[in-house]
């Protein structure tokens, strides 16, 4: 897992997308010691690839969260742990917002991007991590 | 905000949680707003109004004597129970109950697919597993068996066929309660009860054969309110060794009375899979002439559709066509299919689509390669569960209605015409017209949709939707149209259409109701089934 250092390194390039990423990050609870393990990014929104390069595995789809999910967050979701953050549109979110609370997981930061919509969709960025006792690490 | 289940005060409510955390551990017992907040229903057009209906708690048994003894604990405490097995029935009320304050029975630990057998073709789980997990199951074990999975694939096959639910393959495992075969239920009192071959000791046969002996109750159990289902089995196709499609197109709009019963016989033979219905004037909507002849009141004459289908160039009906099996076989009945349309309808056309041996690859699953337009979602017909389905939510969510028509092209024409008008004094889109299609997906009957959007910032939209729906509904019953699934803040208003000799089918399931659950623990208004305890 990051620490939380690795995690504000990241979040240093989120400033180009002009989001202002800290302030999404300070939204978590102010004891939660969280850092990312991944980050998720859906291509629909070409902006948001401005964190490809981040300090931690990113993964990629483009608006259907299905092959992301079956092949990597469902095994990840069923183990304690895993703390991810994506720049996703609000539809994928809700998509993975509902399979992640069936895992124990819930959004704890969810900020609405000022990303152009994509088909009247909207960018959101967003840290899904472990709620539930039997997921905590 | 404190939901408190009826009947019940602070005091009270402490002692049944604290109950169930004995039962079931303290981990597993929720009625924080926060953990509460997943139990809502995401899709509600009442959401945020004196309307939601809000459970006041949750718990997550790990196992079904864990389950028995949850329903002891409500039945001690006369606290009314929802169960899910996954609650992701979006548009039909999710994980939301019936009754203020009901404790969400939630099934999602029971997750084990207990057998796949690929000889005699079946599966038997527990509520918790989803087709996701099954299709995971199945195909990381390279077993030669297909499952039938609903759109997105995120739901479990034991909550999908207990609320009716459809797919997309062949007609016997496309209606999924159809396709069931045993189930093993909780019942009100927290007994275990087998249906079927299941009830006699020793049998080998639960998954094939659903009746045993007697009066078969399993059907109490679909959008029923007599007990908590916690083992389904479910017949599987065999893994087909063949996929081929084809598309066929008829000229004029009075063809649908004979593609109908073209479809009808192919499909009751056994022939085809899914057939998706389409109107390729469908096209034409964006022209406001061509929409509004399309929409206008009373319906247009034929002459006028035809009319515009001739000035486009455009085929009125289009029917896509699936063949499973062996490659000859998929060949024949596609060779036959034409030839029964095209010499019967004149002017139909026939197009030769994709064919492959299955499995298929990713490349053919995402449909790119078919030489027309086409609505086949070849993931749900190949049973590969997806969520991409989500690209056609729009808004916040939708509502649901789905009147069951007969399979009949003039009954297709008059549902057009009814439903169109019924609809015009809302703002919506028209989701009724003359070029609305069916939908094939029960086995032996056709549906249309209407599925307006909610919007959680609009509450005068929501209002509005809400009106419409209950509207359509009676409209619909007026002509024998019913809904076939509602979600539980339209299950009274759909349940009351079914009113036969002054309701005596509700008389009568109440009245076993009230025999089998006298304190309505398990999810009472389910279906439109009350017991007498909140009858008034």
């Amino acid at each position: 897992m990051t620490t939380r250092r690795e995690v504000l390194k990241w979040g240093a390039v989120l400033p180009a997308l002009g989001t202002g990423w800290h302030g999404a990050f300070a939204a978590a609870p102010p004891n939660n010691a969280l850092g990312l393990d991944a980050m998720l990014v859906d291509t629909r929104f070409p902006g948001a690839l401005a964190v490809a390069d981040a300090p931690v595995p990113v993964m990629q789809f483009a608006g259907d969260v299905t092959r992301v999910w079956f092949d990597e967050l469902d095994a990840r979701w069923r183990q304690p742990g895993f703390v991810l953050g994506g720049i996703t549109g609000s539809d994928a979110l809700f998509v993975l917002e509902v399979l992640a609370q069936h895992q124990g997981r819930k959004v704890i930061s969810r900020v609405a991007l000022d990303l152009p919509p994509v088909n009247g969709v909207q960018a959101v960025r967003w840290i899904i991590a472990p709620h539930h006792p039997s997921v905590t690490a | 905000m404190s939901i408190l289940p009826p009947d019940l005060d602070e005091a009270g409510f402490a002692a049944f949680l604290s109950d169930l955390r004995v039962a079931v551990g303290e981990d597993w017992v929720w009625s924080s707003d926060t953990d509460m907040f997943p139990y809502r229903d995401s899709f509600s057009p009442v959401w945020n109004t004196p309307e939601e209906i809000h459970a006041s708690s949750a718990v997550a048994p790990a196992d079904v004597a864990q389950v028995q003894e949850v329903v002891r604990i409500a039945g001690r405490h006369g606290v009314p129970l929802h169960p899910i097995s996954t609650g992701k029935n979006f548009g039909y009320g999710g994980p939301s109950p019936n009754v203020q304050g009901s404790a969400v029975l939630d099934l999602k630990r029971l997750d084990e697919v207990i057998e796949v057998n690929e000889d005699r073709n079946y599966c038997l789980v527990e509520p918790g597993v989803s087709y996701f997990d099954l299709y995971r199951h199945i195909t990381d074990r390279g077993l030669k068996v297909m499952i039938d999975c609903p759109d997105p694939g995120w739901g479990s096959p034991v909550g999908n066929s207990l609320d009716r639910g459809v797919g997309y393959t062949m007609p016997q495992f496309r209606d999924h309660f159809g396709a069931h075969c045993g189930m093993e239920v909780v019942l009100p009192n927290g007994e275990l009860m087998r249906t079927g071959m299941g009830a006699m000791p020793g049998a080998n046969s639960w998954q094939e054969y659903p009746y045993g002996f007697g009066p078969d109750p399993s059907g109490l159990f679909a959008q029923g309110n007599f007990g908590v289902v916690t083992k389904m089995g479910f017949r599987l196709m065999p893994q087909p060794e063949y996929y081929r499609t084809g598309l066929i197109r008829v000229p004029r709009r009075r063809d649908l009375v004979k593609l109908v019963q073209h479809v009808n016989y192919l499909s009751d033979s056994g022939m085809v899979s899914e057939v998706r219905f389409a109107s390729p004037l469908s096209a034409l909507l964006g022209n406001p002439e061509f929409a509004a002849t399309a929409t206008k009141l009373g319906g247009p004459t034929d002459a006028e559709m035809d009319a515009f289908a001739s000035a486009a160039g455009l085929h009125s009906w289009a029917i896509d066509l699936q063949f499973l099996g062996p490659e000859a076989a998929t060949l024949a009945q596609w060779e036959y299919a034409k030839d029964r349309v095209l010499s019967d309808i004149p002017g139909a056309e026939a197009l030769d689509g994709d064919h492959f041996a299955l499995p298929a690859t990713e490349e053919q699953l995402d449909n790119v390669t078919q030489p027309y337009p086409s609505a086949i979602r070849r993931r749900g017909a190949l049973g590969v569960p997806s969520l991409g389905i989500w690209e056609i939510v729009r808004d916040d969510g939708h509502v649901g209605f789905f009147p069951v028509l007969p399979r009949d092209g003039e009954a297709i024409f008059e549902l057009q015409r009814v439903l169109g008008d019924a609809q015009r004094q809302y703002p919506l889109p028209p989701y009724f017209s003359a070029v609305t299609a069916p939908l094939f997906w029960h086995s032996h009957t056709f549906q249309m949709v209407f599925a307006p959007s909610i919007k959680r910032d609009d509450p005068e939209h929501n209002a509005m939707v809400h009106r419409s729906m209950k509207h359509m509904v009676a409209v619909a019953a007026e002509h024998g149209w019913g809904d076939y699934r509602a979600a539980p803040i339209y299950q009274d208003d759909v349940a009351a259409t079914y009113s036969f000799n002054n309701g005596s089918m509700r008389t009568f399931l109440e009245a076993m109701k009230d025999a089998v659950d006298p304190n309505g623990i398990i999810a009472p208004g389910r279906g439109g089934i009350w017991p007498r305890r909140f009858r008034s």
